[in-house]
């Protein structure tokens, strides 16, 4: 910006150290236009995932049997399966978790399979009528309540609804460890 | 912020390396000329940002390709911007490596000493053709995977090309490892080998500076600016010229074309992209054992007139007079290349059976990518057809009505009329000529109560005059009827024939045979599925399971939808 008024002197007569500023001011002004082109859009292309749900499906009762497949005080355990998408993918009938259903004085029943202690897979003792984590040997009567063992809290009933002659559940995950019951 | 620079310049002496970019003398002054180097810079840096934007949602294997794709183009926000620049990008990297390279030509300034200026160019122009190849795949479409199949037959077509041929696409057929090596090549190998070339081309650049205009010294020093603003501002005034060009392409066209997902059975009108196209015209007039010609002898030909031009190049000056001949040789090298282009594009837009084709495969393309809006199975892009409701209901049609029923592709039993030019005219007067024909109740019990109806009672012209009757009894759906035929069918019906006596016309009323009222319609169908053994449909005849209690609804009028279908769009 020195021997600009050497070279190029400045026909309307304008300062060479101006016309210089403002060739700069110009070049960031385009620069700026030519990045926010591509730099606008991105933003909104790489963020789409905050604002939309790209894993999703399951969330709503999943059919899990025939209403004369659970008797009263007999435990059946069974798979929860659900279509889901996974971004472009539609998965059809995957298993997404397990419960326990009964019936309870007619009542039906359904409790997660996942201990609420750390995350066991709880079974059922038969003999002695009770469901039994195998990690930590937290145990559960039928309704649920914690009989023994580390479990901060009962098992994690589901919601459960049953219609012409379908039984249906609404599986979902808890957070582990803690005495209330938290959907996570 | 001066502190800031002063820290900054003490330790990376960016004051130092700023004058070095900025100050570039550019004896004779900034001039348009110079901007096409630039412009391929911001173009290419502009195609690595939006390529890694791209692959934030693309997944390169067989079966994701296609459906990551069509997800980041159709569901993405802006997806189909950014990868419609990044097509079109890349068009426009190969218009403006063209005018790069004229410029150069016209210019002499491939000459001594800017021969290896010349040579990274070409190399790099190379490249910019192998990002196009290379990047073309990626989408699985039916496009890409039959333009690249082209090419990958070409390379292997000449001698010793055949290893090569399947190193590159990792088998004897295309795969998920032609999509990974082909990924490979484009996003790591072919960006680095071209920043490294770049690096070198800028730097022998910067070694012997801009080929100025042909003028005294001191003329050219008294012009003599440097790069910033000057020359910098013109550059950057085209790269907006370039985007903006970019950006009204992309939106008139709402981004890249994404065809239908690669079908490795169908056979598409494989076209490869436009600057391709002088090598597939080539190949049309070098056919057999002349192929080599298109494929290796002509274009080996030209890459080896570009490579010596700077070494063969002995005129005095740098004056485009004092060099015509060889002048002349790059014309009538991009001449041929726009001839045989504009051959290959006035081909093909005369060509019915292409353009017929071309428009299959946008409608292909429309439905597929709509079907794809519920997800694609994990099976891959191809099994997004398998969203196809008509899919489903085919399926159902397999499983609870194939054992009686035939459908057209996919035969079944004769126990019950078959579906095959369902309600087309000629069913209808077939169906009337001999109901106890296998193809319509010659195999259900119990519905032989209908006679046959030879030539010699019933003549073709007054069976056409009913079967149009019976046509419009079906209403709105079966289409246009004449309706002076009509009529006289449906006296000849009253009257003559006395249908009427089994067969009422009147809706709900019921007699021996099915009230005919609404046959065919979508409705009827539904309510056949649902129960034929209705009094005014097939009554205790009916020999068809009641499907209103085994099947749902929305099964009941897929079915319903896919039989209706059977009837053919002009039905005669």
């Amino acid at each position: 910006m020195n021997d600009g008024d050497e070279k190029q002197p400045g026909r309307d007569g304008a300062d060479p150290a101006r016309r210089d500023l403002l060739k700069t001011l110009g070049i960031g002004g385009v620069g700026a236009g030519l990045a926010a082109v591509v730099g606008g859009p991105a933003v909104l292309f790489v963020t789409y995932p905050l604002d939309h749900d790209t894993v999703s499906g399951g969330d709503g009762f999943l059919p899990v049997g025939r209403s004369d497949q659970f008797a009263d005080g007999v435990p059946v355990k069974v798979d929860v399966l659900a279509d889901r998408r996974d971004a472009w993918n539609r998965v059809v009938q995957v298993k997404v978790g397990s419960a326990w259903v009964l019936r309870d004085g007619g009542v039906l029943r359904a409790y997660s399979t996942v201990c609420p202690h750390l995350g066991c897979a709880v079974d059922i003792d038969d003999e002695a009528h009770k469901f039994k984590c195998p990690c930590h040997r937290s145990a559960f009567t039928f309704a649920g309540a914690v009989e023994g063992g580390p479990s901060p809290r009962g098992m994690d009933s589901l919601e459960v609804q049953e219609t012409g002659g379908l039984v249906a559940l609404r599986y979902q995950r808890f957070r582990q460890g803690v005495a209330a019951k938290e959907v996570i | 912020m001066k502190a800031l620079l002063d820290w900054l310049d003490e330790r990376a002496g960016i004051r130092h390396l700023w004058s070095e970019l900025a100050d570039e003398r550019i004896p004779g002054g900034a001039r348009v000329r110079y901007v096409f180097g630039s412009v391929l810079v911001f173009l290419f840096l502009q195609q690595v940002v939006l390529g890694i934007l791209l692959a934030t949602y693309y997944s390169p294997s067989a079966t994701d390709a296609w459906a990551s794709t069509a997800y980041l183009n159709d569901r993405v926000t802006m997806g189909w911007f950014l990868r419609g620049l990044h097509h079109h990008g890349s068009s426009a990297m190969v218009v403006v490596t063209v005018l790069h390279f004229l410029q150069t030509a016209i210019a002499g300034a491939y000459r001594r000493p800017r021969e290896l200026n010349w040579l990274s160019g070409l190399a790099m122009g190379g490249l910019v053709l192998a990002f196009a190849l290379t990047g073309y795949l990626l989408p699985w479409d039916q496009k890409g995977y039959w333009a690249t199949q082209v090419a990958t037959g070409i390379m292997g077509s000449v001698p010793g090309g055949e290893p090569l041929r399947l190193l590159l696409q990792g088998g004897k057929e295309y795969g998920n490892l032609t999509l990974t090596r082909f990924y490979v090549l484009h996003v790591f190998v072919l960006p680095l080998a071209l920043f490294a070339l770049l690096g070198g081309h800028l730097a022998l650049f910067r070694r012997h500076g801009v080929t100025p205009p042909e003028l005294p010294k001191e003329e050219l020093e008294r012009r003599a600016d440097r790069f910033f603003p000057s020359q910098l501002l013109l550059d950057v005034l085209a790269m907006a010229v370039m985007s903006a060009v970019l950006v009204g392409l992309t939106v008139s066209t709402h981004g890249a074309e994404l065809y239908a997902p690669a079908q490795p059975a169908s056979s598409f009108v494989a076209r490869p992209e436009w600057y391709f196209l002088f090598l597939f015209q080539l190949l049309k007039f070098f056919d057999g054992p002349l192929q080599i010609i298109a494929t290796v002898i002509l274009p080996g030909a030209a890459a080896t007139f570009l490579v010596a031009l700077p070494f063969v190049d002995r005129a005095p000056t740098r004056s485009p007079r004092a060099r015509l001949p060889l002048l002349g040789g790059v014309a009538l090298l991009m001449g041929g290349v726009a001839t045989l282009t504009a051959m290959a594009l006035v081909e093909d837009s005369k060509n019915e059976k292409y353009q017929a084709g071309l428009e299959a495969a946008h409608a292909e393309a429309t439905r597929a990518r709509e079907l794809a809006a519920a997800g694609v199975l994990p099976a891959g892009g191809d099994a997004v057809f398998e969203n196809d409701p008509q899919v489903a209901a085919r399926r159902l049609f397999q499983e609870h009505c194939a054992t009686c029923h035939t459908l057209q592709g996919a035969p079944g039993g004769a126990e019950a009329p078959t579906f095959v030019a369902w309600r087309s005219r000629a069913w209808y007067r077939d169906l009337i000529r001999n109901a106890r024909d296998p193809r319509f109740f010659g195999g259900a019990k119990g519905h032989d109560t209908m006679e046959p109806y030879p030539p010699e009672e019933l003549s073709d012209e007054r069976l056409t005059a009913v079967v149009e009757y019976l046509v419009s009894l079906t209403g709105a759906e079966g289409g246009t009827v004449d309706a002076a035929l009509v009529e006289t069918g449906r006296k000849l019906f009253a009257d003559d024939l006395e249908c009427n006596n089994c067969h009422e016309v009147k809706p709900g009323e019921s007699a021996d045979g099915p009230n005919l009222a609404g046959n065919g319609s979508r409705a009827w169908v539904e309510r056949v599925i649902r129960d034929s053994a209705a009094p005014d449909l097939f009554g205790k005849s009916a020999g068809m399971p009641k499907f209103g209690k085994k099947l749902s609804d929305p099964d009941i009028a897929a079915l319903a939808d896919l039989i209706t279908a059977q009837r053919p769009a002009a039905a005669k």
